[in-house]
Order: C-alpha cells, then sequence, then structure tokens
C-alpha cells in the first residue's frame, strides 16, 4: 500500500502553528459575541440564556452551541474568570485572546478527524485525490479568514457535517449520519439550508427500500425518526418545558432583517443590486422610472434594509420560493439514483441554491457551498472545472472581511498561496472524464480567474489612491458584483455536470 | 530571481542524484510511482515537498515556497517589537525608525553628529541610505511618522505595518533572491538533486532566528546577510569582481559583516595565488573593492560639501572653533582645519568612531561568548580594559587564523560555506562587544550547509539544528522581555519539527555509516543540552531566580550557550578540516571533532 505525503496530522502541526501566530491578529465583533457567550452560558441559569440582553450580541445560536459555550466557559474560568461576566462587555484581556483563539484551533481537531474518515473511507486511486481534498478543506483559506481570523467556530462545525457525510456513504452508518448532522442542526441552524438533501438521501436509502420506492422499511423510520427526536429533545427539551421555544426562535430567525447583508454576499441578489445600481444612472435616458424615496439609501451604499430604486423589489416569499425550486430540482435525481456521489452533488446544490436566492444571506456562508464541493471536485476534470471559479470566488468575496492593513498580506498572499497550491495539485490528479464538456466553460473561468488580479489591485489599492475615502461602496461592490458572477457560473456549470 | 544562473530549465542531473546523500533525496530523477513505497521521507519537510519530487517545475514550487515562508514573516510581525511601549528609549525599532527621521529630515552631513544619546546613527553609510529612502516612502503616507523630535517613540499602529513592510520588502529584495541564487548554485556544486535543494531551501529560509530578530524583534539583518550571501555566490559562480562589490555592500550596510572579512579576504586573495599567480585577478579585485567603496560613501562626501557650500554646519549645536577629533585626534597636527577637505575627514571619522565603538567595554549585556562565560568564573572587571581587548584580540586571532589559512591554501568552492561559519564562529566567542543577536552571523554560514553534500543526511541535520536551536534559544531573554514567548516558541519549535529534530524527534541521531562512538557522542553531547534548555525553560517559567541573584537565569543561559557555540565551532573547524584534505588520508578514517591543527 503506497502511502502519500504529507499527512493530515502534519499539516495540521503547521497550519496550528501558523494560526497560533494570529492570535494578535484583527478580530471582528464576533469575538465579543462568543466571550458574551461564554458568559451567559456560565453565569447565567439555562432559562435565562436565551431571554438575556445586556450585550447587543444575545445569544441566536441553537442550544447545542450554547452548552458547548458553556463546557468551554468551565475551562475559561481557569484561563481569566473577568471575561465571564454578563456586564464586562468588550472584554479582552489577553488570556481571554489567547484563550478563545486556543479554543478555536483546539475544536477545530474535530475537522481533521473528520478528513481523516474521509480519507479513510476513499479506497484505491481515489484515495489519494481524497487526501489532496482534505488537505485543501483543512488549510482552507476561507476556514483562515472567517475561524482564525475573523474568529468564528466553523471548523469545529463543518467537521461534524464532514462527519455526517462521510457516514452516509456506507450502509450500516446511515442512521449515526442523520443523528450526527441532527446533532449538527441544533449547534447552528444554518445547515438546515442543506437539510433537504439530508431527508430526500436518508428517506429513499434508509426509509425505503433500496429495491422499491413503494415499501417502506418501517423499523429504520422508528429509529431515525425516535433517534432524530431524542437529540431535538435534548437540545431544546430543556427550554420547552418553560415555554421558551418561541423566544428562542425569534433568536434564531430575525426575520426583520433586509434582502442583502450590509455587505452584499455575491448572490443573485448582488447581481440585482448591481443590475438596479446602474439603471439609475440609465433609467432616465430610457424612461423608466426611479422610486425616489429609494435614492436616499441606495447612494449610502451599504445597507442592511435593500430596497431597489429601478427594479422591483423582492419579497421574503419569492426568495423562499426560488430557493426551494432549485433545491428540488437536483433533489429529484437524488430520490431517484440515490448514490453517495449524488447525494454530495445535492448537498451542494442544495446550498447554492440556498445562498444563491436566500434571503439576508451573510458572505461567510459559501463555506456551505465550497466545503462540501470541495470533497468531490477531484472527481473528474469537469467536477473541477465548474469548481474552479467557485474557489476563486467565494474567496475573494471573503476578502472584505478583513479591511485592516496587516491583515491585508495575509488574506491576499494565504488564499493566493491556497489557489495556486490546490488548483495545480487537482489539475495532476483530477481524471479525465469519460463525457465530453459541453461548452467552453474552461476559457471562460481561466478570463475569470485572471480578471480576479486586477480587481483585487483596484479594491486595495488603487481606489484607496484615487478616491480615497469617498465612494467605499464601490470596491465592495465590484467585489461582490464579481464573485457573484463566479459563483452563478460555478452553479450553471455544476448543474450541467451534475445532470449529465 | 536575478541571478544569472545556469538554464534553470535544464533536465534533472541524473548522475548528481546518485551521489547525493541521505535516503530520501535520490529518487528525484525517477518516476515516482515505481519506488514509492520503499522510499518515506525521513522528517517532516522533506514530506511536505514530498508530492513536488519528479516532475513538478521549480517554477511552480519557487513561487509557493516564497509565499508560504513569507506569511510566516508575516504572521510573526504581528506581534511586538523590541522597545514596545517601553519609554524612555524604546528598543531597536526606534533606532530604526529614528534613522528614516533623521536621514530625511537632517541635512546629510549631520547625520552621524545629531543627538547622539538618543539612538544616534552608529551604522556604516548604507543603512543610512536605506533609512533615507525608507523614510521617503514613509513620508509619502504619513508624515509625521518622521517628523522631526515629535515623532519619537512612536507607536502608530500603522507604522508599525509600514515598518514592518520595508523589512519584508528588503529582505525580499536582496536576503531571498541570494538565498536561492546560492542553494541553487551551491547545491548543483555538491551534486545535490534539485528537489533536495528545495528542501533545504525551505529549512534555510525558515530558520527561525532570522524570523524572530528581523521580523518580530525588528532589525534589518537579512540585508546585510542578503549581501554576504551574494558575495559568496559570486564566488561559487567564478565572479570574483561581483564578490568583492557585494561584500562592500555587506560591510556598508552592517559592520557586523567584518566577521566574515578574513574568509573573503583568505578566499579571494589564495584564488590569486592558487593554483598559480594571478595578478590581474588581484589588481581587479582591488580596484573593484576600492571603487566599491567610494561609491559607498560618496553620497556622504557629495552631501557634506554642498552642505558646506550652503554653509549647513554638521555640529549646529556648538559654536566656536573646531572640536577636536575622536579616535584620531592627532590627525589635526597634519592638515588644516580650514581645508576645503576637513569638514570630509571630520564626517569619516565621525563615521568610524560611530560605527566601531572603540570606548565600549569587553561586553555590554549578557551574551553566550567566551568572555561572558569566563566572567562568571573570573571577575573580568578587575582587569585593565586594554589588557582585556588585548586578551580578546589575540584569543579571536587564535580561533579564526586555522579555518583562513585553510580557505587560503585550499581556496575550494565547497568550503566556503564552513570557512565563513568557523570565522564567525571564533568572532563571535572571542572578540568584543558581541551582541545576543550576533549569533546569527555563524548560524547563516552554518545553516546554508543544509543544500550541501549530504546537507539533509542526518549527522549534518543534528549539527546545523543545535546550532540553530541553541542561538534562539540563548536569544531568548531578550525576546522575553518584550513578551515574544509565543512567537518564539511556536517559530523555533515549527522549526525544530519539520528538520526533524529534538524536542520533536530523534530521527537525526543514529545516522547509519558514521563509528558507533561518534553516533553515540553526538546523541549524548546533543540530548544534554536539549536537556538542558528545556529544564531552563522550565524553570524560568515557574521559578523566580533567588533576590541576591536576580540575572541567574541569564547566567545559566549564557554558559550553557557559550559551551554549546564552543562545540559548534569545534565542528565546524573539525568539518573544515577533514573536508579540505589537508589531513593524511589515515588520519580522516576517525572523526575531526578535536581542534587538530
Amino acid at each position: 500500500m503506497a502511502e502519500f505525503y504529507p499527512s493530515l496530522a502534519q499539516c495540521a502541526i503547521v497550519a496550528a502553528a501558523f494560526k497560533i501566530l494570529l492570535f494578535p491578529a484583527y478580530k471582528s465583533t464576533d469575538f465579543e459575541v462568543h466571550r458574551n457567550w461564554l458568559a451567559i452560558t456560565n453565569s447565567l441559569p439555562l432559562w435565562e440564556w436565551y431571554y438575556e440582553q445586556t450585550s447587543e450580541w444575545t445569544l441566536d445560536y441553537p442550544p447545542f452551541f450554547a452548552y458547548f459555550e458553556w463546557v468551554m466557559s468551565q475551562v475559561a474560568k481557569l484561563a481569566d474568570p473577568h471575561m465571564l461576566r454578563v456586564y464586562n462587555v468588550e472584554y479582552d484581556s489577553w488570556q481571554t485572546i489567547y484563550f478563545q483563539r486556543f479554543t478555536v484551533i483546539l475544536t477545530e481537531l474535530l475537522l481533521v478527524y473528520a478528513l481523516q474518515m474521509f480519507e479513510d473511507s476513499s479506497h484505491g486511486a481515489s484515495k489519494r485525490r481524497a487526501r489532496a481534498a482534505a488537505i485543501s478543506i483543512l488549510l482552507s483559506p476561507g476556514l483562515l479568514i472567517i475561524d482564525h481570523i475573523h474568529f468564528q467556530y466553523n471548523g469545529c462545525m463543518y467537521g461534524v457535517l464532514i462527519a455526517s457525510l462521510v457516514l452516509a456513504r456506507k450502509k450500516s452508518t446511515l442512521l449515526l449520519s442523520g443523528l450526527v448532522f441532527a446533532a449538527l442542526l441544533c449547534m447552528k441552524h444554518i445547515y438546515l439550508y442543506l437539510a433537504p438533501a439530508y431527508f430526500v438521501f436518508l428517506l429513499r436509502t434508509y426509509c425505503l427500500s433500496p429495491k422499491s420506492i413503494f415499501k417502506i422499511q418501517f423499523l429504520n423510520c422508528v429509529k431515525l425518526g425516535a433517534g432524530i427526536g431524542a437529540i431535538f429533545g435534548i437540545a431544546f427539551g430543556p427550554f420547552a418545558i418553560k415555554g421558551q421555544i418561541p423566544q428562542i426562535l425569534s433568536r434564531l430567525f430575525p426575520f426583520s432583517r433586509g434582502l442583502c447583508h450590509a455587505y452584499w454576499a455575491p448572490n443573485v441578489w448582488a447581481i440585482y443590486s448591481f443590475i438596479d445600481r446602474v439603471l439609475i444612472v440609465l433609467a432616465p435616458r430610457i424612461g423608466l422610472s426611479v422610486k425616489a424615496d429609494s435614492l436616499q439609501s441606495v447612494t449610502r451604499g451599504l445597507v442592511g434594509d435593500t430596497s431597489f430604486a429601478v427594479l422591483p423589489d423582492i419579497a421574503p416569499r419569492v426568495c423562499f420560493g426560488l430557493t426551494l425550486l432549485f433545491q428540488t430540482i437536483p433533489l429529484l435525481k437524488l430520490f431517484f439514483q440515490p448514490t453517495w456521489d449524488n447525494f454530495l452533488g445535492a448537498v451542494t446544490l442544495c446550498g447554492y441554491a440556498s445562498f444563491l436566492f436566500g434571503w439576508h444571506v451573510h458572505e461567510k456562508a459559501i463555506l456551505l457551498v465550497i466545503i462540501p464541493f470541495s470533497l468531490i471536485a477531484v472527481k473528474d476534470r469537469r467536477y473541477l472545472g465548474a469548481f474552479r471559479p467557485l474557489a476563486v470566488a467565494g474567496h475573494v468575496s471573503l476578502f472584505p472581511l478583513l479591511f485592516t492593513p496587516a491583515e491585508f498580506p495575509i488574506k491576499t498572499v494565504y488564499t493566493i498561496f491556497w489557489l495556486v497550491l490546490f488548483l495545480i495539485a487537482f489539475d495532476h490528479l483530477a481524471p479525465a472524464s469519460n463525457r465530453t464538456r459541453l461548452f467552453i466553460f474552461d476559457r471562460l473561468s481561466t478570463l475569470y480567474i485572471t480578471v480576479s488580479i486586477p480587481l483585487i489591485l483596484y479594491c486595495s489599492l488603487v481606489h484607496g489612491i484615487v478616491f480615497g475615502k469617498s465612494y467605499e461602496f464601490l470596491p465592495l461592490m465590484f467585489t461582490s458584483s464579481y464573485s457573484a458572477v463566479g459563483v452563478v457560473g460555478s452553479w450553471v456549470g455544476f448543474l450541467v455536470v451534475y445532470f449529465t | 530571481m536575478a541571478g544569472p544562473s545556469p538554464s534553470p530549465h535544464k533536465p534533472r542531473r541524473k548522475a548528481a542524484a546518485k551521489r547525493a546523500g541521505g535516503n530520501h533525496d535520490s529518487s528525484s530523477s525517477r518516476p515516482i510511482t515505481a519506488d514509492a513505497h520503499i522510499m518515506k521521507p525521513s522528517f517532516p519537510l522533506a514530506a511536505f515537498l514530498w508530492p513536488a519530487r519528479g516532475t513538478t517545475s521549480q517554477w511552480e514550487l519557487l513561487p509557493l515556497i516564497l509565499m508560504a515562508v513569507g506569511l510566516f514573516r508575516w504572521a510573526a510581525g504581528l506581534w511586538g517589537y523590541s522597545g514596545f511601549e517601553k519609554p524612555p528609549m524604546f528598543g531597536d525599532y526606534e533606532a530604526q525608525r529614528h534613522w528614516m527621521e533623521i536621514t530625511t529630515q537632517l541635512p546629510v552631513s549631520q547625520w552621524y553628529f545629531h543627538d547622539l544619546p538618543w539612538w544616534g546613527l552608529d551604522y556604516p553609510p548604507l543603512t543610512a541610505y536605506h533609512s533615507w529612502l525608507c523614510g521617503k516612502i514613509g513620508s509619502l503616507i504619513d508624515p509625521s511618522w518622521f517628523a522631526l523630535y515629535t515623532s519619537r517613540g512612536s507607536n502608530d499602529q500603522t507604522l508599525k505595518i509600514f515598518m514592518r513592510g520595508t523589512v519584508v520588502v528588503s529582505e525580499y529584495l536582496i536576503y531571498i533572491p541570494a538565498v536561492v541564487v546560492f542553494v541553487r548554485r551551491f547545491s548543483r556544486l555538491s551534486g545535490v538533486a534539485n528537489w533536495t535543494a528545495s528542501v533545504a531551501l525551505v529549512a534555510i529560509l525558515m530558520q527561525p532566528a532570522t524570523i524572530l530578530i528581523d521580523h518580530v524583534h525588528f532589525q534589518y539583518n537579512t540585508v546585510m546577510l542578503g549581501f554576504v550571501l551574494a558575495s559568496m555566490s559570486s564566488m561559487l559562480a567564478g565572479r570574483y569582481l561581483w564578490s568583492a562589490v557585494f561584500f562592500v555592500a555587506a560591510l556598508g550596510f552592517k559592520q557586523m559583516a567584518l566577521y566574515y572579512a578574513f574568509s573573503v579576504f583568505a578566499y579571494l586573495l589564495g584564488n590569486c595565488l592558487f593554483p598559480r599567480v594571478n595578478v590581474a585577478r588581484f589588481i581587479g579585485i582591488a580596484t573593484v573593492t576600492a571603487i566599491s567603496f567610494a561609491i559607498l560613501i560618496l553620497p556622504l562626501v557629495l552631501g557634506t560639501f554642498s552642505d558646506v557650500r550652503r554653509g549647513i554646519d554638521a555640529r549646529p549645536d556648538l559654536d566656536g572653533p573646531h572640536p577636536p577629533l575622536p579616535l584620531f585626534p592627532w590627525i589635526v597636527n597634519y592638515m588644516d582645519t580650514e581645508a576645503f577637505y576637513y569638514p570630509i575627514v571630520e564626517q569619516m571619522v565621525q563615521m568610524v568612531h560611530r560605527v566601531f565603538p572603540f570606548a565600549r567595554g569587553l561586553f555590554e549585556d549578557k551574551v553566550a561568548n567566551f568572555w561572558c562565560a569566563l566572567n562568571l568564573v573570573v571577575k573580568l572587571k578587575q582587569y585593565p580594559s586594554e589588557l582585556l581587548q588585548r586578551a580578546a584580540l589575540v584569543a579571536t586571532l587564535a580561533s579564526i587564523i586555522p579555518p583562513n589559512l585553510i580557505l587560503f591554501f585550499r581556496p575550494n568552492k565547497l568550503l566556503l560555506p564552513l570557512a565563513f561559519a568557523t570565522t564567525a564562529w571564533g568572532f563571535f566567542l572571542f572578540s568584543y562587544q558581541v551582541h545576543e543577536k550576533s549569533v546569527l552571523l555563524p548560524l547563516m554560514p552554518m545553516t546554508v550547509l543544509l543544500a550541501g553534500k549530504h546537507g539533509l543526511g542526518k549527522d549534518m541535520r543534528a549539527w546545523v539544528g543545535f546550532a540553530n536551536l541553541l542561538g534562539c534559544w540563548t536569544m531568548f531573554p531578550l525576546l522575553q522581555r518584550v513578551e515574544l514567548r509565543v512567537p518564539y516558541a511556536v517559530l523555533t519549535l515549527l522549526w525544530a519539527y519539520l528538520v526533524g529534530l529534538p524536542p520533536t524527534s530523534l530521527s537525526a541521531y543514529f545516522a547509519d555509516g558514521s563509528s558507533l562512538w561518534a553516533q553515540w557522542g553526538t546523541a549524548l553531547v546533543h540530548g544534554a543540552f536539549y536537556l538542558a534548555m528545556g529544564m531552563w525553560h522550565v524553570l524560568e517559567m515557574f521559578l523566580k531566580p533567588p533576590a541576591d541573584k536576580p540575572d541567574l537565569w541569564v547566567v545559566a543561559n549564557v554558559g550553557v550557550g557559550a559551551v554549546g557555540f564552543s562545540l559548534c565551532y569545534l565542528w565546524c573547524l573539525g568539518k573544515l578540516v577533514v573536508e579540505s584534505d589537508i589531513l593524511p588520508r589515515s588520519w580522516v578514517g576517525k572523526k575531526g571533532k578535536s581542534k587538530t591543527l
């Protein structure tokens, strides 16, 4: 059995060294968010967790994440008990920083473990590719920027997701896969976006007989239902007893927010907004009417609650409908051909659909697409072709998260390093497909990738020199529109690959 | 890379790969699949570059390497610098910033005279020009960073980023191209395969000591080291004139490059005499050296002239007649202080006076060299300083003459790093006014040995690694003063891990092929040192030194360090003796670890 190098553990060690060096780097308000949650879970009784509002960063993740914070807070006591006071808003002693940053690195071990599971579940020629894909996820610039600089715990949770995806590979662990995913949902509800794929896959492979879709495996249904019920019971039960579920739901799903996030995530609505902005200039000439009241907010550029000046406004219902529609299409194929590869494809496409059409999508959610896609990106050259623009667009779209000059070289050089390394490596590893490629996707994606260089230069350098502090929304708009084109392009490309 | 090296796209050298040492590097010329299951990387760094064996082009690999090492540098730079929020004097960071301030704000003739107690300029002119350039660029971004007087002790966060940027850019313009070219030439000469050379390149660039001092603590040592390496690689290529130019640049940037001067001199002179006398070469080298020095001081001279013409006094704070010259007061007896050239003489003398602080003591801080260690046993203060200076001179000469004689009589390219390392160790251990940061000088040529024959073999890794880790350890007291324990621990352990050294691995010991005696000797001696270093860290962390001996930990560090560095000196010297073939064959069988000259 040929061994491949480097191993995941070796990469994890070197990556951890780099991440420790990033301790003093910029940290966003999410750092304070998580400190506050440590304080809430540690110092308040369970029943008050979802009511506490001393800090504006109230607890808005599901209960398992709160329990997770509670466990960490038990250790935090030893590092610096002051961080556990709810009223100590914005507290960031060096012990607090070291402790919180370190928990991110430590909990990310779950990701390493899950990736090792993924590698072990592959056999033969694909093992080498699995190693490459696993390392690419471990070293993902997305996780580095979001978790280790910006500050969040995605590494740990994507570890759970990948573990659950890998468990779905074997018939014997299907039940476990579903339960792990249920637990993940109780940690962070953003994964609800992927739930339809799980539902269809488990329904078809676990609850229905493999021979006929009209034969139901009742025992399996009971096991799965009871298991999921138990997990949700553990998570929400204590709060349900006191009738706090409506309060929790209002925290988890704040529908009062706008269509686009403050900074537009690179999805369909970013393109829509961009067209709207362009039409403001063009509308008088082609005889369209401009809504005067929305101009005010439009010119501010950085708005939470977007209203459009020329194009019709978008209702949440429209978003929801479109998301569901584009999730259903790939799920139909999954239902009739429930292979593991199709499952991964369907999970990825569910991520795509909800990212592209969702309401108030955050740019960080792009990981929901990139990470499942990475697992199958090296399957053959067609998959890789669709993955390439996503890898560029998805990561470039994260750049505005870090805007401080000290982190600029890190985010850009690291991302370029990762892109060069893995696009070259994947290119060597991905086998040719037995199907012919349909369109000139490769040419377009090369062109697309090339455009990113002047774009980054403009946004980070030229704009500042030419305009100084004014028109600050321009680079953001360009970045997100550019990235949106890439994400949409890769989505279309992947849809073609998935269905042919 | 600008290096005029022979065609980089040459096919892999098959013959070379066979001769190269180590069990990991002989496969790069063969297809991977055939024997991949037999071979395995013997330390993690080789594992990381494992997929790049064979087919991967150097031009794909090199940018990745440069990006990766750059990321570690920049990330390390996020930490604090020397003297951060430590008034009244702050630290090296403030010194460098202050020089940017005075060179951009003051007339040239005042650079070496301005307010000397506040970090007066005490490096040679190239540093001053470099500061001027950085200061000019920085002033475009924010003039307040380098405003005269008011900017002192600035801890502006953007300024810090700019300063870190100047270090990285200077390093990528000088040191890194020099390392890349040197590694390429040296590995080819030594018959080492390309892939192995790339592994060595990463090991050299990740060397923790330079990152810690330049990118964390804050200095520009890599510029000087880069010029020295460029000089060495010109020697490898047989371009002796360029080698002289680069070495003058190194000296002109930091006088510390004098540590290598003897070896440069010995090698160049040796090349003019052996195998046959080559007068033209000698005259050429001498002329180019003189011209380079002239160009080096030219801006200073012209600036002084122009200042005199415009009536700007070099020392506006003084009234009345010319004050006596420092160092050489007798000069005034031979020349007219009103002559047109007198201000130039005054400038030059002042520069030399600033650059070579003869007036200071044998050693300033606690540093792991011979004198400081000796001071633990015999209190040296009781002796007159002239005697100590003379003793230092004699001891230094005694330690550097043997390696340089070898290099002079055997001007062999492959001996360069060893001879440079031995000479620099001699200076570090025995000369006076040594700073703990000076350990970078012997470490540099010793570390590039990794790119040579058997460079990644066990014995070489063990010793080069030992010197580097010990070097970092002796700089720990310096680093922990400004709370840099974390980057120290991370960078040092990371390098030890990558190269497969203690405390992460014992794989560098018990090499096949060498005698059992030598294996055990190396392992036990190194083991004892690593154990001492580890124990020391534990003690330093958890125990306060007794009240009457507040410096106990530092003193222990110095003592252990000095002994370890002496071993490194002896090892380099022994290796040099063996490699130079000056001993009869029959002697070489046993390990030339003792000083046999």
